[in-house]
This record gives C-alpha cells, structure tokens and sequence, in this order.
C-alpha cells in the first residue's frame, strides 16, 4: 500500500518538475505528436496503397497498431525510470544514491522518472483503436473490454520486462547494448502489425523469446473476432499471462546482474 | 584548409572507439530492414504494384545503409547550443559556416561509411526480394553515384539550416525532433516515397528532402530511367546550392545577433 | 563492544582496457580498491578518513553503506552485515555524497523531504520534530520552499545533509562534504555535525582532503594508501611522527597539507 503511494508521489512530483518548464514542455509534446503521428500517417498510406494485409482489413490494422502504440507508450510515460532513466544511472553511479535507501531498487528506479510528453503519444494510439474499431465494427462487450485492459496490463509489464535485459547488461558492462533495442524498438514496430505476415524466425521470436504476439496480438485478434494461430477463446485470456512470465524472468536475469554492479564514478 | 581536414579527422577518431555500440546499432538495423522487407512482402502477395518488390528490398536496405547520413545529430553541437558555449566557436579565425558544414559533413560521410559498407554486403547475401538487387544498368550504377554525392551535400546543408534554426531557440530538442520526423518521412526512410500515394508524386519528389537518398536510390534501382539523370543531378545541385545560400544567410543574421548580444 | 568491525576487507575490480589494435579485443586488469583493511569504530565515534584519490576510501564507504559486496573480509556494523541485509542497514544509516544529489532539483526542498519520509516511512510525528530541529541546526527555515536549483552550493549542501539525517540515522558517511564551499558555509557545517555527534550521538565516518576540517571534527584519523589502511591514531601523532617529512613552509601552517605526509609514509613503506 505504501509503495502504491509512494509511486503516485514520485509520479506528482515528475509532473511538477516538468511543467516548471512549460514552454518547452509544450514543444515537446507536440514534436511527439508529430513523430508518432508520422508513424501513423505510414500506415494510413500503407493501407491507401494495398488495402488489405492478408486476411487483415484496414479496421483490423488500426486496431492492431492502436494497441501497441498505446501499450508501448503507457509504458514509457509510466515506466519511463526504467526504459530510459535506468541504463544511464547505472552508467553514472547514480544508482548509488538508491542503495542506500530501505526500499527495493527496482520500485525506487520505477519512481525515478516519468515523460509526460508521451501522452501526446498516446493519444494518437488511441485514435488509432478507436477508428479501427470503428472500421471493423467491433461489438464491444464486457468481457472485451476487460481482456483488453489485461492485455494492456501485461503488455506494460512485458515492455518493462524487455528493458530490464538493457539494465543488466549495461551492469555486466556489454559493449553492444543498443542490441537490445531489437528486442524493445524493434518488436514495437514489428509488432505493429498482425505477428503472422512475418517468416517463422520472426514469429517464434515475438511469441517466445518477447511473446508480443502472445500479450497484445492473440486478445485483438479475438476482440476482432478473427482467428490467429488457431488458439481458442479461453486462450485468448491466457495468453497476456505471458508478459507477467517475461518480466519474472528478466527481473531474475537483473537481480543476478546488481550484484556485479560496481559503481562507476567517485 | 588543414583546419578543416583535422575535424574530419578527429571525426573519423571518435566514431571508430564506439565500435562495440556501432556493432549492436548495425544488427539493430538490420533488423528493421528485415521486418520492413518482410512486412512490404506481406503487403505485395495481396496487391503487386507497378513497382517491383525487388525494388522496394533495395531501397529499404540502401535507406537503412545510408541512414547516418540522414539522421546523425552530433551531440556535442547541440549541447554547446544549449550551453552557449558555441560563442567560443565565434571567437576562432574560422569561417564560422564552412566550419560548420565540414564538421557535419565529417560526421556523415564517415558514419554513413562505416554503417553503409557491412550493411551493403549483408544486404548482397540476401536472396532475390529479400535483399540488395544489382544496379538496372552500367549507366544506373554511375548516375546514382553522384546522386548520392550530391546528396550528402544537400544534407549537410539542410542540417547546417536546423542547427542555425535552433541556435534561436532556447531548448532545441523539440523543433529538432520535428525536423528530423519530417526528414525521416520525407527522404522516404519511414515509408519508401515509391509507395507513396500517385498523385503525390510530383510533389514530394521535388521537395529538398527527396534529393538526399530517394533520387540516388531511385537511379540505382531504375525506377528513374538513365536518360532522366541530368535533369534530376541539375534538381539536386540546384537545392543544395539554394539551402547552402539560405544556410550562409542565416548563420550571418545569427553571428550579428550574438555580438549584439554580446555572446 | 564496538560499532563498526571490519576484518580483512578486500575488494578488487577488474577493468576492461582496450587493445591499441584489433577489432573487439580487450585486455584484463584487476585493480586492488582494498587489500587486508581491518579497523574497529566505537558507537558515537567521529572519525575522519583520509587518503589520496583512488586510495579506497570511496570503496571502504561503498561497502559499509551496502553498495559493493567485497571480495572477502567481514563487515558488522551493529551486529548486520551491510551488503547482506541491505534494507535493514539502510534505514539505519545516512549518506551524503558530496557531488551527487539524492534531492529534486525542480521542486521545493520540503517535497523532496516529504519523498523522503515516505520512502524511509518515519511517522507523520517524528518527521516534523526532527524537520523543525534539523531546519533550526541547519538554518534551512527560509529555504524550505525553494527549489534545490536555486540554492547556493553552501546552501545545498545543508540541504543534503538534512536529508540525509531525516530518518535519525545512528551512523552518518559523508564523502567530500565541503568540496567547494566557502569559509564561513564550512565552519557553519562543522559546527552542525558537532552539534549532532553530540546531540545525538550519530557516529560519524568523514572522509576529506580538508585538513583542517579533520582537525576540527575528528579526534581520530585513519589514513589510507593503495587499499592499505597506513595510520590510524590522534591527528596530532600523525603529524608528530611525520614532522621531518614536511618541507619547511608547511611547518609555520597550523594544519600542514597531508600530501607531505603521505608521501612519506610511502616512501617508509616502499611503495
């Protein structure tokens, strides 16, 4: 309970220190929305051009690229301590000053930084969904709409589980971190798109090693009402559990990583 | 002139002690041509275009090989922006645009060097549609040369524009950010201009923007014919010497500016 | 009974240099941060901890506050092991790194502080008592409501100790904590961590360049050279038993500069 309040504090106080710079706090959160909806406008234009993807219909691609896009970037507005603060804390010693405080590294990191520019971000994902759904007349039920908050859920935990693996090997101090964004970066974009255009590799990568398909696509494939991989309905709640899995792991694969950090700096 | 030479140098230095970083960025890269590869694949089995797929693989892997030419923000520029501390730069016996021009100039050539050569050759491994296909022609081949050339050129330019841009403003990073989208989506690294809607054609392809890579690309592939080369080398000259003369304009109003302000 | 035991610490780092040629090659090399440090620290203690830079005394801190697990060696500092029982430890401890800030730079100080309480959880009571003796000692009472980034570096620097000290640690480190302050902000520092060995009885590690700082703190000095703990006695002997080292302008000096000293020590010890 005290750690919920203690993250909702943190959480004010990123707000307020940022707006202490309204101006260019303005001006960045529109060159998000710019940047993200320059994405967009590529699938808008995708989709002009060839209409469908497969089985996939325009509404289903909005959809689709909707929920990645609002689960990617809720991660990185919430989780922002860990997607972008951690590696370079960790680079300093600035971690330092964490370690000497009675509370678990992971939720202090956590509470560390907020970019509350990603809304701008987020919006645009979220005008995606609503116009796939629009366009592929999607009835909403209960049940729907709580598979896709799970899905959301686990997908943010999932996301976090991901950069987590860049923390520890910035710990184990390899050279070749930016490796890592194939699996952040680039299963983002990859899977903005249904998982099953791609060739088996790719498939397996994004349902095994960073289960994207298993999070985010398997649940909008059922609230669509399209099959993918032939799972059943039940399967379509199951699936999200993934992402908790993923995070277990790579939080095992950090924990053993901090005891080698060794503090950089004076 | 020596002066000049030494930055690229030193350029050249820095760029070669991040090996290791360079070596996860060149994987990630490949990476995202093959996604992109596969998703225009996907794309392609339910619709072909006019445009042929092995076009498409090219200009993909020559857009992610090229991509430090487009996108390579030097740090330590914007940061002596945002510091002020660019007015030492005022006070050196330097013509303050051309220093500038080569400094960005190194820092492209040089990254794009290094990222552009293993790129090519993975990309020439990979089959036919997935990978780099052969020019169109001799005559392909040796028009996109100095296409690309010329290209790097404009770049420079446009880039020398931005940073003058943003010497204005006190927190550069989001009009960067703006820029650099509207570069991305416009050199057609996003989405290759090819595939951009017909009607948009004679538009987009005349902006600044498309003579840094797609009219390169564009001549490699054949999707310009060889006999279209002159007039498009001409186009390309023609606005890298307009935004170099803006460039040189406004680095001018700039310098006033600061010795009225006194640094 | 002592407070702080430490036995035979070791701790060594191994540091990637890279190779003038070849492409990913890289040489090893171990670095010894701590070779065979043993000392002990009664509670209510107020030691100072001296050394060149990369003499060990920020490895010798790191440890003891919880951050680095030795190699080898035991630590017990009220009967816990630091790096063992991290979160224990912490909550019973203070550190203030001199050029890092463990503050908010944008928000009033009184925020960063009411972060604080929720993170060492201190009651609501107990935080104001100490808030109201803190900013009195510290003289913070008009800064509460400004933000970290527009305080002096004097004036952060009480900032930082009165967060540090919120939770009523029994034990404070304090590394470098006058680096760049100004005569009168460091005597108004020395008098505060006086008052609060005094006060309260916190036990205090202090490790610094500034001699006179030591002389006017610690009764007690431990010098440290190459990872080997080479003095530890009265401030006083140290310099007694050095006094022919030092070149003779430092001798007229009240608190002659401790590099003399220290390259003598070197130079007996052959290293």
């Amino acid at each position: 309970m005290n750690t919920i309040r203690l993250y909702c504090r943190s959480m004010g106080l990123q707000i307020r220190s940022q707006l202490q710079y309204p101006a260019s706090f303005l001006m960045q959160t529109l060159a998000q929305l710019v940047m993200e909806g320059g994405e967009f406008m590529a699938l808008m234009l995708v989709i002009d051009r060839f209409d469908r993807l497969n089985q996939w219909m325009p509404g289903d691609l909005f959809f689709f690229y909707g929920l990645m896009s609002v689960t990617f970037y809720l991660t990185e507005c919430f989780g922002r301590g860990i997607t972008g603060a951690f590696p370079y804390m960790i680079r300093t010693g600035q971690l330092d000053t964490l370690l000497v405080r009675p509370r678990g590294v992971l939720i202090q990191v956590f509470c560390s930084a907020a970019d509350p520019r990603r809304i701008a971000c987020i919006a645009v994902g979220v005008a995606s969904m609503v116009l796939g759904s629009i366009q592929a007349r999607i009835a909403w039920s209960l049940p729907k709409a709580l598979l896709l908050l799970e899905s959301i859920a686990f997908g943010f935990l999932l996301i976090l589980g991901l950069f987590l693996i860049e923390a520890s090997l910035v710990i184990w101090s390899v050279k070749s971190v930016e490796l890592t964004n194939t699996l952040t970066y680039g299963g983002r974009s990859a899977c903005d798109y249904p998982i099953d255009i791609y060739p088996r590799p790719l498939r397996i990568l994004f349902t095994v090693v960073a289960p994207f398909a298993l999070v985010l696509h398997v649940p909008a494939a059922w609230i669509l009402g399209k099959p993918l991989y032939g799972w059943p309905a039940w399967a379509a709640f199951l699936c999200p559990l993934a992402g908790a899995v993923s995070f277990g792991l790579f939080y095992a694969l950090f924990r053993r990583a901090l005891r080698h950090y060794r503090s950089t700096g004076s | 002139m020596r002066a000049y030479w030494c930055v690229f140098r030193m350029r050249r230095r820095m760029e070669l002690q991040y090996r290791g970083a360079a070596l996860g960025g060149f994987i990630c890269q490949l990476f995202f041509g093959l996604i992109l590869i596969a998703l225009y694949r996907a794309l392609y089995a339910g619709k072909p275009q006019a445009v042929p797929i092995s076009h498409i693989s090219s200009y993909v892997w020559l857009q992610q090989a090229f991509f430090r030419m487009l996108l390579a923000t030097d740090p330590d520029l914007a940061d002596k922006i945002r510091t002020g501390s660019i007015a030492y730069d005022l006070c050196r016996p330097l013509h303050l645009y051309t220093y500038y021009y080569v400094r960005i100039l190194a820092q492209k050539l040089v990254g794009s060097l290094l990222r552009a050569v293993p790129m090519l050759a993975v990309a020439c491994l990979l089959p036919e549609g997935w990978g780099l296909a052969s020019p169109a022609g001799a005559s392909a081949l040796l028009t996109s040369l100095p296409a690309l050339f010329i290209g790097l050129l404009c770049v420079s330019a446009l880039e020398n524009i931005t940073m003058a841009f943003t010497m204005r403003t006190l927190d550069p990073r989001g009009m960067q950010a703006l820029l650099n989208m509207l570069m991305m989506v416009f050199a057609g690294n996003i989405l290759p201009l090819t595939l951009f809607p017909d009607s948009w054609q004679p538009i987009i392809t005349r902006l600044p923007y498309a003579q840094l890579l797609d009219a390169p690309i564009r001549l490699y592939t054949g999707d310009y014919a060889a006999s279209a080369a002159p007039g498009i080398l001409l186009l390309q000259s023609a606005w890298t010497v307009a935004l170099a003369a803006a460039g040189l304009l406004f680095w001018r109003v700039n310098q006033k500016r600061m010795v009225v302000q006194g640094g | 009974m002592s407070y702080i035991t430490v036995e035979h610490l070791r701790k060594t780092f191994t540091v990637r240099k890279k190779k003038d040629r070849g492409f990913l090659a890289r040489e090893k090399t171990t670095v010894e941060a701590l070779k065979d440090v043993s000392f002990t620290v009664k509670q209510g203690e107020l030691v100072g901890y001296i050394g060149p830079n990369g003499a060990g005394k920020s490895t010798t801190v790191k440890v003891l506050s919880g951050i680095l697990t030795p190699d080898s060696g035991a630590v017990r500092i009220g009967g816990r092991v630091p790096w063992l029982e991290r979160k224990e430890h912490v909550r019973r401890i203070g550190v203030v790194f001199g050029q890092r800030t463990q503050l908010w730079w944008d928000v009033p100080l009184l925020d960063s502080y009411d972060l604080l309480r929720e993170i060492y959880r201190v009651p609501e009571a107990d935080f104001r008592r100490r808030m109201n003796e803190l900013s009195e000692a510290l003289d913070l009472g008009s800064l509460l409501r400004t933000p970290l980034r527009q305080l002096s570096l004097g004036q952060r620097m009480r900032a930082e100790l009165c967060g540090s000290l919120l939770h009523c640690p029994e034990l404070l480190f304090l590394d470098e904590p006058t680096i760049g302050l100004d005569a009168v902000s460091k005597l108004a520092l020395r008098d505060f961590l006086q008052w609060e060995n005094r006060e309260k009885g916190t036990t205090i590690l202090l490790t610094t360049h500034d001699m006179e700082d030591i002389a006017a703190l610690c009764r007690r000095v431990m010098v440290l050279g190459h990872g080997s703990k080479l003095f530890d006695g009265a401030l006083e002997d140290l310099y007694a038993r050095y006094r022919n080292a030092l070149p003779v302008q430092e001798l007229t000096v009240q608190y002659p500069n401790i590099d003399h000293v220290i390259a003598a020590m070197y130079q007996e010890l052959g290293l």
